[in-house]
Parts: C-alpha cells; sequence; structure tokens
C-alpha cells in the first residue's frame, strides 16, 4: 500500500524508495512539524497489522481497521475515532485498534495517551511489530532516544529483515556518535547490502575518518544503483577529504544532476557541499531548494550557515530570522540567530535569544557558549563563569565552553584555573585556535613566552591549514543535520 | 603677529602659578546633571575655506598598494599667530608613478576669519615624494613648529626657520628612513626633555610586487592583502639635541618587532611616567611597546590582549589612539580594523591586560574600515568622546561584497560615562556622507573653543568640518609653553575640576592615522560656571597649579611659570 502522505510537498519519502534517504528518524535535529513527522510513522506502519488469511469475521475487523487507517491518512480524524471506538467497544484488547487509536493521540500532540494505548497494545500483543515502531516514535518526539533505540532493537528481533527499522537504528546510532555500534548492527544484519544500509555504512566509515573503507561502501552502492545521489554525495566527503577537490566536483556534479526539482535532494547536496566547504554552491542550491519549497524552516538555516561561512552575517541573519518566522520557537533557530547577533555585537537581542533557545532546550551546548561569551561581552565576568561552568558540567567534552571558562577565569585574574580549562580544551579539541591562543596569553601573562610563542605557532598553523575558514569564527554553528 | 592679551572672564588680569599648592576640593568624577547641547559637524566647503587641494591617489590598472593607504594631514601653527594651519600630503614620484604634472603637498595659512591661503610654495614644504603623512613639532624647541614628512621613499624632516619657511634638514638631522613609512611619533622616551621621533614601517615593497596578486575572473587587479608582503622594523630616533638624531632602533629592541604598522600613538599604559608605544599593525599583531626606564621597549601585545582579536586572528590594524575614557586614571586604547573584524575599545586592566569593551561602537562598524580617528572631548562636557573617519582601501570592494563599500560615512560617539553612544545621525548632515577617508587632525581652526576636524580623502579632496556648538559648555584652552619637558609636553598630565568634577587627561603623542593635531588642550567644563583649578604635572616633574582661571578662553601656561602674560589667541 502506497500512501501519499505529504501531499502538499513535491518529494518522496520511505525505505523502499531506495535511493532516497528515508528522513524522518530524528526530529529534535530536523525542524518539520511533528503532526507529520508522526504521521508518516503511522501510516507507514499500517500494513504491518494485516494478517493475509484471516477469516470472514476477521475479514470483517480487518476491514473495519484498514478503513480507520484510511482515515486517518485522509486526515478524517473524527471519523477514524468513532471507528476504532467502536472496535475498541466491541473488543477492548484488540491490539492493532489501540495501536491505531495511538497514532490519532500522537498526531493530536497528546503524547501520554499516545504512549500509553501503544504500550497497552503491547502488552496485548508483544509481537505487534507496528507498535514497537510507533512507540519508538513516539520516544523520540519525547526527547528519549535510548528508548527509542531500545524499541527499534526490539523490532529488529521480531523482524529482522525490517530494513526501516534497521536503516532507522543505525541513522540513530550514528547520530548519537555509536558509530561502532551502527556498524557492528549494519554488519551483522542480512540486510547490509541495501543500498540505503550501504550509504549509512559509507557515513559511518566517514565520521570515523576512514575514507577508503567508506569510500568502497559508497562505490557499491553507486554500482547497485546507480542514481544513489547520497551514495554520490558521500563520495564528494570522501574526495574532499583526501583533498581531491576535482573529484568532489564531479561527484557533487553528478549528484545534483540527480536533483531535478526535488527540493529535498538539493538540500542534502546543499549540505554536503556546505560541508565540504563548496560554500557558493550550497549557497546557489538552497536558495533554488526554498524556490522550489519556502515553506521549509531548514533551507533557511542552513542558507544563513553558508552565509555564515561567507561571511556576511547580515544575510545570515536574515536567513535565521526567516527560519524562525516558520518555525517560532525553534530553539535550533533560535540559537543560530542568536550567534549570529553576537557575532554583530548586538548583546542584548542574542542574549534574549539565546536564553529562549536554552529554555525550550537545555541540550544545546552551543547556547550556553554564546550566552557566556555575551556575559563576557557584558562585563559580567562571574556570571560568564556560572553559565559555562554549567556548559562544562553538563557537556564535559565541549572544548569550547572550556575555552571561554578559561578566558573568563583569565580575565577574573585566576590564572590557575584558567590554565586548568585551558589546557583541558586543547586536549578535548587539539585543532582550536582560539583554545591555543588563549593559552598563548596565559602562558605570556605567566611570564613563559617560550611556550606562549609554541601555541601561537599551532594557532599559526591551524589558520593556514583551515584555509578559508580562517577567515570565520572558530565556532561557526554546525549545519543544520540533513537527516 | 598679533597675540592678544588675555583675560578672564571676569576681566582680571592673568595669572598666578600656585608653587605652594592649589586647593583643589576634588571630588567625584562624574557631574550632576550633564548638559548636553546639541552639537553638529557643518562642513566648510571650498569656497568658503578657500582649501581647494585635492589629493591625488595614483590609481593605476596596476594597483600598486602605496596608491590606496594615503594621505595624512595637520593641524599646526607654522607661524606662530595662534591660529591653526593646515597640511595636507600628497602622492609624488615613486618607482611605480611619474606624475603627468608635478604634484605637491599644501600649506594652508590660517587667514584667522574662516579661510585659508595656499602658501606652500612660500614655505617650501612641496614635498615631491609619494607622501603618506605628517607629524608637526618644536623638535628643536627653538618655539617654531617644524613638520616631519612620512612617504613611500623617501620621508621629509622640514626645519620651521621662522620666518614662514622651512629648510629640508633631514640629512643633516638623520632621519631619512628608506622604504615605506607611514605615522610618525614625537615623543620624549627617555625623558631627557628633547623631543625624539618614532616612525612606523609598512610593509617591504616595490613596484615589482603587484604582481603577487593574480588578477581576478574579470581580469582585473585589485590591491594586494598586506599579508602577501614581508613586515619591516619601526624605525626610532633619538633627539641629539644639536639638531641631530642617532639612529636608536636597535639597542631599544624596536628592531626585534618588524611590522606592518599604520597607526602608531605614545601613551603610559602603566602609569610609570614613561611614555610607551601602542602600534597598529596591518595582518600582523598589533604592538604595545613598554617602555623600560627609558632605555628600551618590550612587546607585550599578547599577554596584554591586544595584539589579536577574540579568536587569536591578526586583524588589520589601522587607527589608534588613546585616552582615559572613563576616568579611572589609566590609559584605554582604541584601534580601528578593517571591515568585519570590528574594532576595538581596549579597556585598562591596571595590570597590563586590556579587555575589549567596545559596546556600540562594534555593531556601528561591523561593515567599516577605519583610519584616522581620535579621543576627543567635541561637545566640552569633559571627557573623551571619539570621532572615526572611514573608507575602504579597495576600490572594487563593492564587486565581491555588495554590502561593505568603497567610501565610507563618518561616525561620531559620544561618551556616557562608562560607554559610547552613537550620535552620528543628529551630529550634521556630513555624517549622511561617504568617503574614502584615511587621515584624521583635529584642532580648533577658529579659535572658537570647540574642536574641529580635518579628514583627508584618498583620492578626493579633504573635508574640513567646523564644530558648531561645542563651545556652548564652558571651557578654557591651554597652551603649553615647557621649559624643562619635552617641547611637545607629550606625557603631561592635566587636571582640572569644575562643578565638584575632577578631571585628568594624559598628553598623549601620535594617534590617528598619517595626522598631526592641534596641540592645545581644550579642557571641557561642561555647565559648571567657573573652574576651581587646574594642575599641570610636566613631564619633568614639575608641577603647575593655577587658580582663578578665566573660561572660554586660551591661556598661555609656561613650565614652572604658571599663566603667561602674553597669551593665546582666542576668536571675538
Amino acid at each position: 500500500m502506497a500512501f501519499a502522505f505529504k501531499k502538499n510537498r513535491p518529494i518522496k519519502t520511505g525505505p523502499q524508495a531506495e535511493n532516497i534517504r528515508p528522513r524522518s528518524l530524528l526530529l529534535n535535529k530536523t525542524p518539520l512539524s511533528t503532526l507529520n513527522k508522526f504521521g508518516l510513522a503511522a501510516v507507514i506502519l499500517l500494513p504491518l497489522f494485516i494478517s493475509p488469511g484471516a477469516g470472514a469475521q476477521n475479514n470483517t475487523l480487518i476491514d473495519r481497521l484498514e478503513k480507520a487507517a484510511t482515515l486517518i491518512r485522509d486526515k478524517r480524524i473524527d471519523e477514524a475515532e468513532r471507528q476504532l471506538n467502536s472496535i475498541l467497544k466491541a473488543a477492548p484488547k484488540e491490539p492493532q485498534a489501540l495501536n491505531l487509536l495511538g497514532t490519532i493521540r500522537a498526531s493530536q500532540g497528546r503524547l501520554a495517551e499516545a504512549e500509553a494505548l501503544f504500550t497497552r497494545a503491547i502488552s496485548i500483543d508483544d509481537k505487534l511489530v507496528g507498535a514497537h515502531m510507533n512507540l519508538a516514535y513516539l520516544y523520540l518526539l519525547k526527547g528519549a532516544p535510548e528508548k527509542t533505540i531500545d524499541e527499534l532493537k526490539r523490532v529488529l528481533s521480531l523482524d529482522a529483515n525490517n530494513t526501516e527499522a534497521l536503516y532507522k537504528l543505525s541513522r540513530l546510532l550514528l547520530s548519537h556518535d555509536r558509530v561502532d555500534e551502527c556498524i557492528d548492527f549494519i554488519e551483522k544484519s542480512p540486510q547490509a547490502e541495501a543500498v540505503a544500509l550501504l550509504i549509512v555504512l559509507g557515513d559511518a566509515y566517514l565520521r570515523k575518518g576512514d575514507a577508503d573503507r567508506a569510500e568502497a561502501k559508497y562505490l557499491q552502492a553507486v554500482v547497485r544503483q546507480p542514481a544513489a545521489a547520497d551514495a554520490l554525495l558521500g563520495l564528494a566527503q570522501v574526495s574532499r577529504m583526501k583533498e581531491d577537490v576535482v573529484g568532489a566536483q564531479g561527484y557533487l556534479s553528478r549528484a545534483k544532476g540527480l536533483a531535478g526539482n526535488s527540493p529535498d535532494l538539493i538540500y542534502r547536496f546543499a549540505m554536503t557541499a556546505l560541508r565540504i566547504g563548496f560554500y557558493d554552491e550550497a549557497r546557489s542550491s538552497l536558495e533554488e531548494a526554498i524556490k522550489l519549497w519556502p515553506g521549509e524552516p531548514a533551507y533557511f538555516l542552513a542558507l544563513g550557515a553558508t552565509w555564515l561561512k561567507k561571511p556576511d552575517l547580515i544575510e545570515a541573519e536574515q536567513a535565521f530570522r526567516r527560519a524562525l518566522q516558520l518555525q517560532p520557537g525553534s530553539p535550533q533557530g533560535q540559537m543560530y540567530l542568536g550567534y549570529t547577533l553576537l557575532k554583530q555585537k548586538k548583546l542584548a537581542e542574542a542574549r534574549e535569544l539565546l536564553e529562549k533557545s536554552l529554555k525550550s532546550d537545555p541540550n544545546i551546548p552551543e547556547s550556553y557558549y554564546y550566552l557566556g561569551l555575551i556575559a563576557q561581552e557584558q562585563n559580567e565576568d562571574a556570571r560568564a563563569v556560572e553559565i559555562l561552568e554549567t556548559a562544562a558540567r553538563k557537556f564535559p567534552s565541549f572544548a569550547n565552553a572550556r575555552v571561554a571558562l578559561g578566558s573568563a577565569y583569565m580575565k577574573l585574574r585566576n590564572y590557575p584555573r584558567a590554565k586548568e580549562e585551558l589546557e583541558l580544551a586543547v586536549k578535548l579539541n587539539p585543532d582550536e585556535p582560539k583554545a591555543h591562543y588563549n593559552l598563548a596569553m596565559l602562558y605570556a601573562r605567566l611570564k613563559d613566552p617560550k611556550r606562549a610563542q609554541e601555541q601561537m605557532r599551532i594557532v599559526e598553523r591551524l589558520k593556514n591549514s583551515a584555509g578559508q575558514e580562517k577567515e570565520t569564527d572558530a565556532l561557526t554553528p554546525s549545519p543544520p543535520n540533513p537527516l | 603677529m598679533a597675540i592678544s592679551v588675555k583675560r578672564g572672564a571676569t576681566g582680571l588680569p592673568l595669572l598666578i602659578t600656585l608653587a605652594l599648592g592649589l586647593p583643589l576640593a576634588f571630588g567625584s568624577q562624574r557631574a550632576p546633571g550633564r548638559v548636553k547641547p546639541a552639537v553638529t559637524f557643518e562642513e566648510v566647503h571650498a569656497k568658503e575655506s578657500g582649501i581647494n587641494w585635492a589629493h591625488t591617489n595614483a590609481r593605476s590598472p596596476e594597483h600598486y598598494l602605496p596608491e590606496t593607504v594615503g594621505a595624512g594631514c595637520a593641524f599646526f601653527d607654522y607661524d606662530n599667530d595662534g591660529w591653526m594651519d593646515i597640511y595636507l600630503v600628497n602622492s609624488g614620484a615613486s618607482d611605480f608613478f611619474t606624475p603627468p604634472a608635478p604634484l605637491r603637498n599644501a600649506l594652508y595659512r590660517n587667514n584667522r576669519d574662516g579661510t585659508f591661503t595656499d602658501v606652500t610654495d612660500k614655505a617650501g614644504v612641496v614635498g615631491g615624494t609619494f607622501g603618506m603623512g605628517a607629524a608637526a613639532a618644536d623638535y628643536d624647541g627653538d618655539g617654531w613648529v617644524d613638520l616631519y614628512v612620512t612617504s613611500y621613499g623617501r620621508n621629509i624632516l622640514y626645519r620651521n626657520n621662522g620666518n614662514a619657511t622651512f629648510t629640508d634638514v633631514t640629512g643633516k638631522a638623520g632621519v631619512g628612513v628608506p622604504g615605506w613609512s607611514t605615522c610618525a611619533v614625537w615623543f620624549d622616551y627617555d625623558n631627557d626633555g628633547r623631543l625624539d621621533l618614532f616612525v612606523s614601517s609598512f610593509v617591504h615593497y616595490d613596484k615589482s610586487q603587484y604582481v603577487l596578486c593574480p588578477p581576478d575572473a574579470q581580469g582585473r587587479r585589485n590591491y594586494c592583502v598586506p599579508r602577501f608582503f614581508k613586515p619591516r622594523p619601526s624605525r626610532l630616533f633619538r633627539n641629539d639635541g644639536d639638531g641631530t638624531f642617532s639612529d636608536v632602533s636597535r639597542e631599544t629592541g624596536i628592531l626585534n618587532y618588524p611590522g606592518k604598522s599604520f597607526g602608531a600613538v605614545a601613551t603610559d599604559v602603566n602609569n610609570d611616567g614613561l611614555m610607551d608605544l601602542f602600534v597598529a599593525n596591518d595582518t600582523m599583531p598589533n604592538f604595545l611597546l613598554i617602555n623600560r626606564g627609558g632605555k628600551g621597549f618590550e612587546d607585550v601585545g599578547l599577554a596584554a590582549g591586544v595584539a589579536y582579536g577574540d579568536n587569536g586572528e591578526a586583524r588589520s590594524g589601522m587607527g589608534v589612539d588613546a585616552a582615559d575614557y572613563d576616568g579611572d586614571g589609566w590609559q584605554d586604547l582604541f584601534v580601528a580594523n578593517i571591515d568585519h573584524e570590528f574594532f576595538s575599545l581596549y579597556h585598562n586592566g591596571k595590570d597590563l591586560t586590556f579587555a575589549d569593551k567596545p559596546g556600540e561602537i562594534a555593531p556601528a562598524t561591523q561593515l567599516l574600515s577605519g583610519w584616522g580617528l581620535r579621543f576627543m572631548d567635541y561637545d566640552n562636557d569633559g571627557d573623551p568622546d571619539l570621532f572615526l573617519v572611514n573608507g575602504h582601501p579597495e576600490d572594487t570592494v563593492e564587486m565581491r561584497s555588495p554590502r561593505v563599500k568603497y567610501k565610507e560615512p563618518l561616525l561620531l560617539f559620544e561618551n556616557s560615562g562608562a560607554a559610547f553612544r552613537n550620535v552620528s545621525a543628529q551630529s550634521g548632515a556630513v555624517f549622511g556622507r561617504s568617503f574614502s577617508g584615511r587621515g584624521m587632525a583635529v584642532g580648533d581652526y577658529d579659535n572658537d573653543g570647540d574642536l574641529d576636524v580635518l579628514a583627508s580623502n584618498n583620492g578626493e579632496a579633504p573635508v574640513l568640518l567646523r564644530n558648531s556648538g561645542g563651545n556652548r559648555n564652558n571651557w578654557l584652552g591651554l597652551q603649553l609653553v615647557p621649559t624643562r619637558s619635552n617641547p611637545a609636553a607629550a606625557g603631561a598630565t592635566i587636571t582640572w575640576q569644575a562643578g565638584g568634577v575632577r578631571r585628568t587627561r594624559l598628553r598623549t603623542s601620535g594617534g590617528s592615522y598619517l595626522a598631526s593635531h592641534d596641540p592645545r588642550e581644550v579642557l571641557g567644563l561642561g555647565a559648571a560656571p567657573k573652574l576651581d583649578g587646574v594642575e599641570i604635572r610636566w613631564p619633568s616633574g614639575k608641577v603647575d597649579r593655577l587658580s582663578n582661571l578665566p573660561l572660554n578662553t586660551y591661556i598661555k601656561v609656561v613650565e614652572g611659570e604658571g599663566v603667561s602674560r602674553g597669551g593665546a589667541a582666542t576668536a571675538k
């Protein structure tokens, strides 16, 4: 059964279209609306509970469930709910009806009720794959990715050939830096040769910095499916990693040729171009995607990121403001705009936005970092230390917080603490020039010119090797995750 | 020479040095009920001023770098009549440029009525080099202000003959610096009472080097970023007191710091009574050269936090200045950079560390490139405000960066206590115009008690701006006449009290970009109806305390003698 989920949008999603990477799982990273995300999950899973060969009475039940599913698909929610209530009145423990009703509650934002319904369905029939999948999505919505992972693993234990679950699980593991686990899962799976999974494997190896293996997986995917745009984009990244600019351009160009009028593909192309430093290509592609689909905030976020790289802070500001118009209250959008305003030293508005971002999502480390920087700029050094200490506690491996903390302690003339933080920062991220610069300044103040000069030499080396990046801020936010 | 005899506001003859100490009841640092008169700057057009000269930048298809960085200007009183004259620097023949007709610098004599007369030829200060900046001071202490002109090629020291003419004494004095010089600063680094000379050096350059920057896709050449060129050390010349100088760059450590230096200002950042140097470098870290006992200099820019931007990136430092903007008794620093680098206002942490606190200045200058600049009390409320002259060095910048303009607006920031407020929009129509600004000199050319501005533009006529309304607040102008200290009184500290507010100003030297300022000090009193007292701490250590001072006039103060009976000029 092929359900046209997003009628108003010219893209195609779902694991059945292997050349296109499904984009629905990481809701906290992708700014599509919650309703659409959840609707996708519910509709895709409908076929799972239709068991062939049932009796006449069962046929009637299946017909009624199918009808309910169709009504949900058509957004005739009240009618669907009446249908399901009618089924449940007669059979209160009908797990598939409970599951479907759960999807309705989820789409209404009544997540607790939805969770209760899915859980009840599973307690009645633990092998109901659809309910596990829906619960997996629900946990993601509730910001509990670990529970999502557990549910997806349960799905795979019930149905090892469930490509959708395997794909989502591997992507989720990858996005949570569980790279080895992701690789292990895919390589042990009977589906390991599926194009979509080969691409995830390529991405995982790329993340590990293993360009050769990544290249092998992407090439395997391209051999099996020459129009696998994401594999070509991966190959472009591999080429860039190998400093083969011409090769990177070639793969990018092939991928762009496949994008056609699909804003989603164009967007993914742009994200790759942005990641490998082809900022002008990224920007023009994003502008193209925006023309095709002007209502997608993620495109504006990415566009803003390309302007940050230019750098043109005013254009970046405009793009981020547009993203926030489309998705008011987006913590990521607020963070980006806050950062851009901070870079323009428009501190009051930047602070307001970043505080809002932090309130909505306390798990964005950059928001703390930027707020700490603003506090420093506003001569509130003690407050800066407080914010940055929190960031360092919450995100112990976030090197930038350590740099800023070191800098704040330096301003407070607490040189021992500054030294501690800055030395930790360079251990966490030896490629961060700002950390080395602050350390150089500190050593100079501590009358250790030799070490100061050593640190400045590192700064110079890093800036020279960063090429175009050297003109931009040390911490430009990462582009939005294309998942 | 028409020098008016100074009389106080009450008409009493002046004045007395209170060698036994001035009973200054120094109180709080901030005036209650500050008065904010509407002050504007009005452009004085050439037809009104008589200044018809325009700068020739020698722009060529090859885009040789010296074409775009000049030139400077100066306010100085070459004929000692008490009125500021004007000197303007031009391009000239060089290894890459042969002018189709001879080019010349310009000396304009102040006619004391708002107009000027070109006396260049008569005075003998034509120049003829590919000029950069000018620095005026009485280096030989004969009472007549001399002039040092920096160039791409050969610098010139013009000695004032005291008869409205000058003589080129560069060779004899030993201050000819080969290569490319930018700013020059007269100051007394060893406190021996003589004016020494610091000369900023820009990069190693000759005409063959324009090829380092390839043409763009359309075949056009642009001005090379100085990153492409090698740095050169600046020079320090010690005044030997006999009309000659010794190059002490090596023994004072200056040679240890090759740079790509533009602006330089002499000030005392650690309050040890010795003048330090803050030097802006382009695409290299700035130098903060601390004067070690009058014997040598040590760069502490990195430790001080003034060398680099926030991320450890060397920026394009151009204009600089120093002043105690927040009245805490310590000199703060300012440096202007190129677009997107932001300008820095470095607050002195009193332990040779600085924190960059530009406040409202930062967003206002995001897209600008700053050159001439000066802390100046334009409204005579007593605290230093900030005037900025801007312009992008690349004439083609708009093709690659449409938000950045080649010609840029002037900016004025009013000191509101501990921060600066952008008041450009309400300070005159000229702030709505754009210029290829470079040099900027500050002086009261009409002797009305408020500070006017002269901005020199690359490839254009200069802009003379008359301050209108700054003298609605009360003021007192001082012409300092050292006897034991260096003739510029560089390093003197002036403290004054009025209306219960005490203020202090260190007399810095140099600053801005390629420019030289009116040497007089105008003390702003706000609305205070009387001046309680003035204390001058001279570089020699001598302290003069003055009381019963007049308002709204210029007086001459002689070191160790107090107010001179022969005063200085004031407009009627």
